[in-house]
This record gives structure tokens, C-alpha cells and sequence, in this order.
């Protein structure tokens, strides 16, 4: 008995978990949890605060990367054998559609988690100073899942891949002077062909995830550095100084103000670290609302990691990951539709290719990178930032408006039509 | 700006070229590596068969080369890109209104190829059709040609 003592406690060196000391050091002596601080402050961990998109961002992934990799195992990047493969994985693979649905829900769940996490990071105003890089890693960590998306989008090789990518990738070919040659790039060829659903695969399975993690750390660093969580919005009014009333005195006398002995308390975590850190400095006040990370924290991040698998299990069970027929490059379907997050984009090519296609995203992308340094209001209380939330509600709801009409209301020939309307046939 | 400094300076001038230089090599090698020096593609100039393969009136469409070709009882061969110049859907060809109807974004092309309607940006490319020594019909897609060429067997 005691040998295994002693074994578990060379791996486990904290000291008891009933223990604050214990509960400290669970956190600061773990690899994977010191990205934790020890305490967390209550109200940072309230739902409302954060709808913990973050976390469910981050879930999904690991998910994706689950998933991922037990697809790999039958999956075989070359074409006519790809779309075989898929075949086996829907109908012969043991619990092969189960993966495959669940890869792809979590895919569309993950795009629509980063988008919603960047809409709550804004109208919260947590990307203002000292957060502002973090807001330019977020936005491209949002442009990196939307490119595994996209590269994931084609590895299937059916008719909904092969046209999806084909138009995807001409959009990019209306860029100027380099346009065509970006693409014969990332096509390894002139049409999307045995070269391209071998780069999209490099791409999916290597690359891109190498940089959505390398990034991932760093942006879930910043946030530790910056203080944790932002703070909710409704923590930030002034705390009043409480009012001194002498007894007796004439009611006109100028009331006597308390000062409070300590303004701000700082917890240096390193001593060789010299300096006011701009972190982890908390008023008295805020310090009687904090909580040790174990159990607070943990406890509600693995109910949202449990109720994350739970829906995309769930969904998977309910609704298969569609596969239509082989890619057949002569017979364009129709209509012809992008994945549905790039639909908006889409709705704007079939309008001007350049303009649309070109112009319009690069001009969004860079107006949501220079977001943190174009709005100087130091303030984060939504009524003093009227301009900000007006321009960003804009962009949100031209985005989704066009997603909606690219999707819903687009038929034969990319003609409009009403969702209710049945076009039989179509044109041929 | 005395000798030591001169010295001091040249060496970092010097190594900060040689770093850049050796990243640009660096880059532009790997850009040249991701550029496929062989494209394990149809052939862009092709024989299509023989003239009497060909029917008169409605266009044939060629699956693998993504063309339609024409046949034409007093002008001749021709044969037209079915390859959308928008963003690279393949059209369909309507007997009923004699034209090129793109399904992804609602181009429509004229019989001569010409836009009509929609985001199109240019008209449909014409190909040059040649007879070849054994009697087949060659087409070259690096052959841009007039909507007027006719080839006269």
C-alpha cells in the first residue's frame, strides 16, 4: 500500500483538494490547467456574461480533432477512391456515418460559435486596451475556421464538393494581378482535380490545424495575461466613496469623505518579475467575490464541454451528413451553391465577381482587424458607445440578410424564389 | 563617421542583406516547389473524331473537354467553351431559345456566345477546329478564335 502511495504522489504533488493550499495547487502545478488563474471572480463565470461561446468554440474543436482522425483511418485523399471511401464510411465503416456526422455538425457548430463569440466580444467591448492584438488573433483564428471549413468541403468529392470548391476557388481568381496564379497555387492545376483534393487535405489536416492550435495558445494566453475574462459590463460603474455625516453640525456643512486605506492590492506571481503587472490587480472589494478555479470554475466548464458532445451527439443521431452523387465535372447542379457560410458571399459575386467577391470580404476583414485600434472610445458601457454598436449591428445583419437570401431564396439559375415555392424540374 | 563605425556598420548592413536575401530565396523556392512543374491534365489540344461523328443541328457537348460542337449544314465546324467565363460552372445549351444558360449564377450567353444576361464577365470562348492528316477534327483550346470561324469540311 504504500508503494502506490508513493506512486501517486510522485505524479499528483499537491497537496489535499479539501485545502485551499490544495486547491492552488492543483492549478499552478498542472501543465494543462495553470492556463487557469487560482481564483476566478464569480461573476465572471455567470452564463449571461459570456454565454461561454469561448469554451464551446474550443469544445468543438477538440471534437473536430477527434473526429478528424478517426476519419482519417479510411480515408483516402485521391478521386475516384475518396468518394468510395465516403461510401464505406456511410454504409460499411462501424459507427462510420455516426463520425462523419459529427465532424461535420461540429464544423458548421464551430463557424457559427466563433462568429457568435466575436459578436459577444464586441458589444461587450472586452477587445478595447490592454486586449486589442487579441481581437486580431481572434479574427484570424475566425478566418482560419473558415478556411479548414472550406478545405474540408471538398474531401467528400460529390457533386455538392466539386462545384462548391470550383466556384469558391474562381472567386478567388478575380483578385488582380496575382488571382489566377493564387489559385492554379491552391488548385496544384487549372481545375479542381486530383492535384487540389490533395492540397486541400495537406491543408486540412496539417496545416491549417497546426495554426488554428499554435494560435489558439496564444490567444487563450493573452486572456490569462490580460486579467482573465473581461470583466461584465455591469461590474464597471464607479463605486460611490461612501459619505461621512457629523452629528450635529449645520446641515450645509460640506459632509467629510472616506478614503479607503488600500486602493488596489496586486498579486505578483513571479519575483523575478519586476513591475506593477498589468494583471491580477483586484480592489478589496472585488477580492471577497472570488472563488478557487476548483471546483467554481471546472465544474461549469466541463458541464459546457458535456452539454457541447451531448448536442453534436445528439444532432449527428438525428441528421446524417449529406453525400450526394460522385463529382461529375460536366454537369453542373443546379443551382450551384457554396457552403452556407460563404452563400452571403456568393449572393455579392452574383452581382460582380470582383466587387463582390474581392473587394466587399477584403475591405470586411480588414475593417474587423483595425476594429480595436479605429475605435478610440475608452468606454465599454453600451450607451456611450452608440456609433460602434450601430456600424457592428449593420455588419452583422447585411451578413446574415445575404447568407439568408443566398440560401433560402435562391433557385434555378440563381433566380429568386420564395422558400414555400416548389420549382419542379428546374431548368435543364 | 570614423573607420570603426564605418566597419561596424557594413558588417550589419552586410548580414542584415544576407538574412533577407536568404529568406526571399527561401520563400520564392518554396512558391516554385507548390507550382506543379508537370499538369497531370487533359491536353489542352485534342482530336474529337471524325467529321461524319458529328450530327447536323443541335451542338454536340463533349463531357471530358467541356465543349460544344457545332455543326452547321452550309458554314461548317466551330466549336464553343462550355466553361462559364463567370466563375467556371458548366453551361447548358437550350435547343428551345438557341442559348447558353449558366446554372449557377444565371449568365446567359447568346448563340454566338455573347453576354446577355447576368454577372458574366465576358463572352463564351470560340476554339480553332482543324482537320488533322487521318481525317479527324482537332481541337485547340490554346486557340482562341472568332464566334464567326467556321471550319469547311
Amino acid at each position: 500500500m504504500n508503494l502506490i502511495r508513493e506512486i501517486w504522489q510522485s505524479i499528483v504533488r499537491r497537496d489535499r483538494l479539501s485545502t485551499d493550499k490544495g486547491k492552488s495547487e492543483l492549478v499552478f502545478l498542472n501543465v494543462w490547467l495553470h492556463i487557469h488563474p487560482a481564483k476566478v471572480k464569480r461573476e465572471h463565470m455567470k452564463f449571461s456574461h459570456t454565454f461561454y461561446l469561448g469554451f464551446i468554440t474550443f469544445f468543438l474543436f477538440l471534437i473536430l480533432l477527434t473526429t478528424g482522425i478517426a476519419l482519417m483511418c479510411y480515408y483516402r485523399p485521391y478521386p475516384p477512391q475518396a468518394y468510395q471511401d465516403m461510401k464505406d464510411l456511410e454504409f460499411v465503416v462501424y459507427m462510420g456515418s455516426f463520425l462523419r456526422a459529427m465532424h461535420r455538425w461540429a464544423a458548421h457548430g464551430m463557424v457559427v460559435c466563433v462568429f457568435l463569440h466575436m459578436c459577444r466580444v464586441f458589444y461587450t467591448g472586452s477587445y478595447k486596451k490592454p486586449r486589442q492584438f487579441n481581437w486580431v488573433v481572434g479574427v484570424v483564428l475566425l478566418l482560419l475556421t473558415l478556411g479548414l471549413s472550406f478545405t474540408g468541403y471538398l474531401l467528400p468529392w460529390d457533386q455538392l464538393a466539386y462545384w462548391a470548391i470550383t466556384v469558391g476557388t474562381n472567386i478567388g481568381s478575380y483578385a488582380p494581378l496575382v488571382g489566377g496564379q493564387l489559385r492554379e497555387l491552391l488548385l496544384g492545376g487549372h481545375t479542381v482535380g486530383e492535384a487540389a483534393l490533395l492540397r486541400f487535405y495537406v491543408l486540412h489536416v496539417a496545416v491549417l490545424p497546426s495554426l488554428l492550435i499554435l494560435l489558439t495558445i496564444v490567444h487563450l494566453w493573452r486572456v490569462r495575461k490580460d486579467g482573465g475574462l473581461s470583466r461584465p459590463v455591469w461590474k464597471l460603474k464607479e463605486s460611490k466613496l461612501e459619505t461621512l455625516v457629523t452629528i450635529g453640525a449645520p446641515a450645509e456643512t460640506a459632509a467629510l469623505q472616506a478614503q479607503p486605506a488600500v486602493t488596489s492590492k496586486t498579486y505578483g506571481l513571479m519575483e523575478v518579475v519586476t513591475g506593477k503587472p498589468i494583471f491580477e490587480t483586484v480592489t478589496p472589494e472585488e477580492e471577497e467575490d472570488t472563488v478557487f478555479s476548483y471546483p467554481y470554475a471546472f465544474v461549469r466548464e466541463a458541464l459546457a464541454l458535456m452539454a457541447t458532445v451531448t448536442a453534436i451527439m445528439t444532432i449527428s443521431l438525428l441528421f446524417r451528413a449529406p453525400l450526394e452523387e460522385l463529382a461529375n465535372p460536366a454537369k453542373t447542379p443546379n443551382p450551384a451553391k457554396a457552403p452556407w457560410y460563404f452563400l452571403g458571399l456568393q449572393e455579392l459575386v452574383s452581382h460582380s465577381a470582383l466587387l463582390g467577391g474581392v473587394v466587399a470580404p477584403a475591405l470586411m476583414v480588414v475593417a474587423l482587424l483595425a476594429i480595436p485600434y479605429f475605435d478610440r472610445n475608452p468606454s465599454r458601457q453600451l450607451t456611450q458607445r452608440k456609433w460602434a454598436l450601430g456600424l457592428f449591428t449593420l455588419f452583422v445583419v447585411v451578413n446574415l440578410v445575404l447568407i439568408v437570401v443566398g440560401t433560402f431564396f435562391r433557385g434555378p439559375g440563381w433566380a429568386l424564389v420564395p422558400p414555400w415555392v416548389h420549382v419542379v424540374g428546374g431548368a435543364e | 563617421m570614423n573607420r570603426r563605425s564605418f566597419l561596424k556598420w557594413s558588417w550589419g548592413a552586410a548580414g542584415l542583406l544576407a538574412l533577407v536575401s536568404a529568406i526571399g530565396v527561401s520563400l520564392a523556392a518554396v512558391l516554385r516547389f507548390l507550382m506543379p512543374s508537370v499538369f497531370y491534365e487533359p491536353p489542352q489540344a485534342f482530336k474529337i473524331g471524325t467529321p461524319a461523328d458529328f450530327p447536323f443541328g443541335p451542338p454536340t457537348f463533349l463531357v471530358e473537354e467541356k465543349i460544344f460542337v457545332f455543326r452547321d449544314r452550309d458554314k461548317g465546324f466551330s466549336a464553343a467553351s462550355a466553361v462559364c467565363t463567370h466563375l467556371g460552372c458548366t453551361v447548358a445549351h437550350f435547343q428551345s431559345d438557341q442559348r447558353f444558360h449558366c446554372p449557377c449564377h444565371g449568365s446567359v450567353f447568346a448563340a454566338d456566345g455573347s453576354v446577355q444576361h447576368g454577372p458574366a464577365p465576358r463572352a463564351l470562348d470560340w476554339f480553332e477546329v482543324t482537320l488533322s492528316r487521318d481525317g479527324q477534327l482537332r481541337v485547340d483550346k490554346n486557340k482562341v478564335v472568332p464566334p464567326t470561324y467556321r471550319l469547311m469540311v
